[in-house]
This record gives structure tokens, sequence and C-alpha cells, in this order.
């Protein structure tokens, strides 16, 4: 490490110059700029991963859009672009929901086939009464999820038309086709009754109104004789399932009745809730009400139209529920059934009809397929729906945004632990500070600090301590440069206590009239002696700094 | 049917609803849960009361006791699973409220579980001595039912008022986010007030079966009168649930003279629409926006 420095000066006769003196190799000075400045991220060989598959262009296809009637809607929502590495044409289906929904309908439909035979009658039930919960569900979903009216009486509407169209069937012999619209009608007035105090009242008010209208309709069924209290519900109506049938066709024909009633809620709950009703009514969500009525929505006239058209619905389906098990039992009025309906619809996600559908779908299964575990089975049900509540923002189907927003903000919190503080403020130091040269000066001198630090040696402490004056090394020159154009106050000076006899160090102010303080009892007996000690006073607090 | 029993018999029932309806109005007031497991704390108080009684001892106050002390067992249960992990969560009146009938749906079919459909009875408490009044016999229970429940709420109403957890409390009835500002803990306040109102459920359980059996569902009844009452007299307040307490208790007596006991639940209903559309936010609740937390 025998690196030395050549005095220019040297030939010259100067005063005690020296011909050479050791000193460390060069180090540029853009080295902590470059640091500095430099990216610390860790790089990988490949960017982001690909989540979505990039499907070939189609040429020509490109500006051939297939569109169904009556809308002007595609098939699929798919984004075309050009790869930008290789400019190729690419395609995106940005929402691949139908193909899912395509999926699950086509495996119902030949769901049937699929099935062991021993397991068909037991099979096809639970999946009649699966489609029927699922399509009281997606209404309720319009309820709750389009209009915001927290409605616990759903149950109520069906068990409502359902009473209602079996007394009717029973007493006045109604044949079964007629059910399900004298249920609508009967839905309608019931629908109508109940949406009187949701003008009035809004949230929890409302829930707890229409838990207790559940439970009244419950105890007013309990107690009437015409409604069959004695026989815990009405049974007797017509159905559509004919009695000549052998058992196979007829779980057969009860399956595909009742998904095909699920179906009609589907387009139903389509065609309210993507339609402009359903638009009018996502503009005002709750507590946001006041904004959307400013800017000319009339929201609560979209709530009760949304709710009557649900009731009419809901109504439709009891009087389908009644031909479809030749009656109604209490239990539809039952708290566990509401309870039951608000799990199906918290586990899949509120607002969604796949949330409504495959909630239905778990929950039925738990209920139906565990039989055996006798009130254990509700107790798990219970369990997915706290522990869905608890963790999750919107049910099953909501895992994957609240996903992506999770791993969002990780990110951006290991990117902010990552980030260099190059500067030597605070960001409220720096916003407050009137001086903005101030803080890229700060930051500049860092770097700089930074840099001279690193030049400190004993070679350098020595060559200083030889000649203080003076031509000197590159290292050496930089430090006392630095140290020279410090401001005042970071300064000091020597005083001759006796001319070439003692000196001492002195520490300025910084200040006019304020006088310079004596920063150490030590007594240097030349000057020399004493430019050296302010010059490992300098190089200390340097490396304190 | 006797007017006088009838009367006395609904000054009861109001007075054990109106303990349920102050829990569920206190609960809701200063943490802004909905807390419809209040079913299932009743129920559970009960089963612990019966409890005491099969092993304890038969006196009426361990009885009672044991019910107050389970009741506020399990709102803290309550508060413990449904308030603390999400009370300062997006959306956490909606959520809060569907948790409580998740714990509501654990809670009842596990007493099904664990004890069976069959409904238990509790020894009478108070004894069985009647005093009469005119040609009216006061029985041991009623005037029991009646002084207990009214010396609970009065007790628990002068603590709020007097004491610095009652004070805290208040505070949170009124402005939670201030009240957390100035250092009250939101989380310990939940846990006093789940427990006292688990409290007022527990005793309103252990009243209720003098009359009525013990049963997992048993609760159901008297959380949704509890919550009908409170939602007439206004969530939150103490003085109009009295108030509504003691209107619907004499239309549930004026009904039963001239209509018949299983019109009840519908002139009820007419008459709590009839207020609420009136007043949206109860008989004494404030008409803006009475909580938004």
């Amino acid at each position: 490490m025998a690196n030395f420095w050549r005095n220019p000066l040297f030939g010259w006769g100067v005063d005690r110059a020296e011909d050479s003196q050791p000193t460390l190799p060069h180090r540029p000075p853009q080295e902590p700029w470059d640091e500095t400045r430099q990216s610390k991220v860790e790089m990988f060989p490949v960017g982001r991963p690909r989540l979505y598959y990039k499907w070939p262009g189609h040429g020509g296809w490109t500006w051939n859009r297939k569109r169904y009637w009556p809308t002007r809607r595609r098939l699929l929502n798919i984004r075309g672009e050009y790869n930008p590495k290789t400019m190729r044409r690419e395609k995106t289906i940005v929402d691949k929901r139908p193909l899912w929904w395509v999926m699950a309908l086509s495996f119902m439909v030949i769901a049937p086939w699929l099935m062991p035979e021993d397991y068909q009658t037991t099979l096809l039930t639970a999946g009649a009464t699966f489609a029927i919960y699922a399509a009281i569900n997606l209404v309720w979903m319009l309820v709750i999820g389009t209009a915001g009216i927290y409605s616990l009486a759903t149950y109520a509407v069906v068990g409502a038309a359902g009473f209602g169209t079996a007394w009717l069937s029973i007493n006045l012999g109604v044949p079964w086709y007629v059910l399900p619209f004298i249920g609508s009608a009967i839905g309608l007035v019931f629908g109508l009754i109940i949406a009187i105090p949701a003008t009035r009242l809004d949230g929890f008010y409302y829930a707890l109104l229409t838990l207790g209208l559940n439970e009244l309709c419950r105890v007013y069924a309990l107690q009437s004789k015409i409604f069959g209290s004695s026989t815990g519900g009405l049974y007797g109506a017509d159905t559509y399932i004919s009695e000549h049938w052998d058992d196979a066709t007829q779980s057969l024909v009860a399956y595909f009745a009742c998904l095909t009633l699920m179906v009609l809620a589907l387009v139903l709950f389509r065609f309210v809730n993507g339609k402009r009703i359903g638009r009018v009514l996502r503009m005002a969500p709750e507590k946001r009400e006041a904004f959307a009525e400013a800017t000319g929505v009339n929201f609560r006239q979209a709530r009760i139209m949304v709710f009557v058209v649900s009731s009419i619905a809901l109504g439709f389906i009891g009087g389908f529920y009644t031909a479809h098990y030749r009656g109604v039992s209490f239990s539809i009025f039952s708290f566990d059934t509401v309870l039951l309906g608000v799990a199906m619809l918290v586990i899949g996600g509120i607002g969604r009809a796949e949330g409504a559908v495959a909630g239905a779908a778990i929950v039925i299964f738990l209920d139906k397929a565990l039989l055996s575990l006798g009130p254990i089975r509700l107790i798990i049900i219970g369990a997915i729906m706290l522990g869905v509540v608890l963790f999750l923002r919107g049910g099953l189907f909501g895992i994957k945004p609240q996903f992506r927003a999770w791993r969002d903000k990780k990110k951006s919190e290991r990117r902010s632990t990552r980030a260099e503080k190059g500067g030597e403020m605070l960001p409220e130091e720096a916003t407050e500070t009137r001086d903005k040269d101030l803080i890229y000066w700060r930051r500049y001198d860092k770097m700089q600090r930074d840099y001279l630090k690193k030049l400190v040696s004993p070679e350098v402490i020595e060559e200083h301590r030889k000649s203080p004056l003076g031509q000197h090394s590159e290292a050496l020159e930089r430090l006392l440069l630095y140290f020279r154009r410090a401001p005042l106050s970071d300064k000091y000076a020597i005083i001759a206590v006796e001319p070439f006899k003692a000196y001492r160090i002195v520490a300025l102010s910084g200040q006019r009239g304020v006088a310079p303080r004596i920063v150490e009892d030590r007594i240097y007996a030349s000057q020399e002696e004493a430019y050296h000690g302010i010059f490992m006073r300098r190089v200390q607090d340097l490396l304190e700094s | 049917m006797d007017l006088g029993f009838i009367i006395t018999n609904a000054i009861v029932l109001s007075c054990i609803y109106g303990t349920l309806a102050i829990g569920i109005s206190i609960t809701w007031s200063s943490v802004g849960l909905i807390n419809l497991a209040y079913g299932f704390i009743f129920a559970f108080a009960g089963y612990g009361a019966w409890y005491a009684a099969q092993f304890l001892s038969e006196n009426g106050a361990v009885v009672l006791a044991a019910g107050i002390l389970s009741g506020a067992f399990a709102g803290i249960v309550v508060c413990a699973l449904a308030f603390i992990p999400i009370h300062d969560k997006p959306n956490f009146n909606v959520r809060g409220l569907i948790a409580t009938l998740a714990i509501s749906l654990i809670g009842t079919q596990g007493l099904m579980w664990w004890f069976g459909p069959r409904s238990k009875n509790l020894p009478d408490i108070f004894g069985s001595w009647s005093v009469m009044l005119g040609d009216m016999a006061l029985t041991a229970d009623k005037i029991g039912n009646v002084v207990t429940s009214i010396a609970f709420v009065a007790a628990v109403v002068l603590w709020m008022r007097s004491s610095r957890r009652g004070l805290e409390i208040r505070a949170m009835m009124m402005n939670p986010h201030a009240a957390s500002i100035v250092g009250i803990g939101v989380r310990s306040t939940g846990f006093y007030v789940m427990a006292i109102t688990g409290g007022m459920a527990g005793l309103a359980a252990v009243l209720l079966s003098q009359t009525y059996y013990i049963s997992p569902f048993g609760g159901l009844t008297p959380m949704i009168k509890g919550v009908s009452i409170a939602l007439c007299g206004g969530l939150g307040s103490v003085q109009g649930a009295v108030i509504a307490a003691v209107i619907l208790g004499f239309n549930e007596a004026i009904t039963s003279v001239t209509l018949g006991g299983q019109y009840v639940l519908i002139t009820q209903f007419i008459l709590i629409i009839a207020i609420l559309l009136v007043r949206p936010r109860g008989i004494a609740g404030i008409l803006d926006r009475a909580r938004e937390a």
C-alpha cells in the first residue's frame, strides 16, 4: 500500500518541502454521488408475472365483434392491446365471469346424469332445495345489495305468499299453474305494506323492524287455525309433479323446474341490477344519499321500485314453493331460516349474484349432506359465517380484490422501507423552510462529508502534523478546503498567549460582538502545533457528524 | 279474563322487557353494536342459573346472581368475538350485526346440542306468598319481578350517572370519537358495556323463567320484544325505552282484553310502525343521524 504523493514544489527549494509523502490511493469524488443515486432495489430478471392469459389477435376479426340482442353488449368483455415487446396484437378477457356462469349452469344441467344411481333422488331433492333458496337469495340480494334496504322480512313475504296460495289451493282448488301468479299478487300487497316504513326508516331501524315483522308472521300463523296450527303447516296443495310418474321422473322434473326458477331469478337480477335502476342505486349508497340527491338522482323512488319488484318476485317464488312442496310449513318464518339465509348471503358476499348462488350451495350442502351431525352442522355454518364476517370484507368472492389490496399495501410498505432518505431534512422541516436551496445544500453536504470521511487516514494526519501550511497531497488538500469553507460558527482560531511560546485554541462564536470562547486548557508551544490541534478537532467533528 | 290480572301481567312483562330494551339501547348507543346475540345471552344466562340451582343452591339470591353473572360472561364473550376484532374496520355496523347473528346461531345451536331441546325450569326465587290488593292477588313472583328489575335498572342508571366508568360510558354514548381522543379506551369500555347489558339480559332471563321455561330458543321472543321496545323508544335512550315499555305493555293488556291474545303482536307492530312513521328515530330519539360510527 505504498502509494506516494510527489510534491511538485520540491524542486523549487520551498521551505520544509518533502520529496514525497505516503498517502492512500485516489478515490474519485464521484463515488458518493453514484452511490446515492444508485437504485438498491433488487432487480429480478423477469418483471411482473402475467396473471392474464393473452389470446392471440385475430387479424381481421379485431373489428368484427359479436353482440347479443337486444343490447349492444359483447359476449365477453375483451380488451385488445399490443404487446409492448413483440408489437403483436393480443387480447385479454377482462371479465371471465360469463364463462364461469356458463360452466356452472351447464354442470347443473348435466348433473343428474353424472350422479351415482343410489343417491340420485336425495341429491336431486337437495339440488331442488338449493335452486329455490338460490332464487330467494338472488331476489333478496336485490333488496339488500342493490337497493341497500336491510330487510330481514324476505322469508316473511315468501311465507305469506306460500300460505296464501296453499290456503287458496286447498280450499278453492286453484290449479298449480296459477299459484305463482296469485303469490305475486300477495307479494305485491305485502311488499307495499312493508315498504311504507322503509320510506322513513333507514339502516338498522328497518332491519330490526322487519325482524319483528317476521316474528309477527310466525306467531300469527302458529296461532291461527286456518293456517293449520295443529299440523305444523298447510299441506295438500295442488302440485305440478304428477303422481303417475315414477320417482326418478318426479325428482328430475322437480329439479329442472327449480333450476328454471333460479335462472329466472338470475335474469331478474341481471335486468334490475345491471340496468339503469341498478346504476342509479349504485350512485346512492348508504350515507352518500345526499350527494346522489344533489345530482338529481331520485334514489328513494328507485329503492321502493326495486323493493316492490323484489316483493312480487318473492311472492312468485312463494307460490312456486307451495306448488313444489305441496304446501308450506311454519319453519319458513323461523328465526333460524332467516339466519341461514343471512349466512348464505354473507358467505357468498353481499351484492353479487354469484355470491348468492355459491353461498346457497355451500350452506345447503352443509345443511343437507351432514344431516347426521345434528345441531353441529348449524354450528359449523355459524362458525363459517363468523369467520367470513370477521376476516373478509366482501364474502368469498371478495377474497380476490381484498388479497390484491393487501398485497399492494404490503408492497408499498416494503418499498417505503427500501427508499433511501437522501435529504438531511425531515419532510416537515423541508416544507417549513423558506429557502429551498438549503434542502439541496444539506443533501450535497452530506454526500461530501461521506466522501471526506473516507479520506481521513493516519497518513494524512501525519502529513498535516509535519507541515500544516503549504502544498499538500490531494486528500489533505480536499479536507482543508472543506474545513476552510465552513461557516464561521463552526470554526476555530488560535490566540497567542505569549508570542512564539504559548498558543491556545478558541472557538469563534459566529456572532458579532460575542467573544470567542476557549475550548481547552492545553497550551501549544508553537503556531504549527496549534494549527495541527485545530485540524485534529475539525477532523474529529467531521467524523462525528 | 280479569282486567286486573291482565294489567298486573302487563306491568310485570313490560318491566322485564324494558330491562332487555335498555340493555339493547345502551349497547347500541355506546359501542355501536346491534346485539342480535341478545337472545343467546338470555338463554345462556337462563342455563347458568339452572346450573346454579342444580348444583349450588336453590336459594333465590344465588340463582339470581348466577343468572346475572353468566349473562355478563356471555356478554363479554360476544364483545370479544363481535366487537373487539372489527370495531375499527370499515363497515363495522353491518358486520357487527351479522357477527352477532352468527354468534346467535352458533350459541343457540350449541345450547341445543349440549342441553337438548327439552326446556328446564327454575325454582321459585321469591317464595310463594301473595298479597291481596282489593280482590286481586299479587303473587310473590310478580312483586319480586317488578321490584328486582326496577331496582337493578335503577342501580345501573345510578352507577352510570355517578361513577367514573359510567361517565366513560356516557361519554362514549355522546361522541365515541371524541371520547377515544380524550383517552377513554374504546375496547375496555366495550367490555364494561357488554358485561353490564349481558347482566341485564341474565336478570331478565331469571325473572322471566318464573313465568316461562328456559329453552335454547327461548331468548328469541324476549329479544324481539326488547328490540321492538328499544326501537320504539329510540335507540340509545333509557327514558324512551321506559316510556315505550309502558306504552307497549298497556297496548298488550288492552288488546288482549278487547280483541284477543293472538292480535297482540299485530297491534303492537301497527303501533310501532305508526310511532316510527311519525318519529323515525323513536319516541326519545334524536331526529338527526343518531350515531355515525
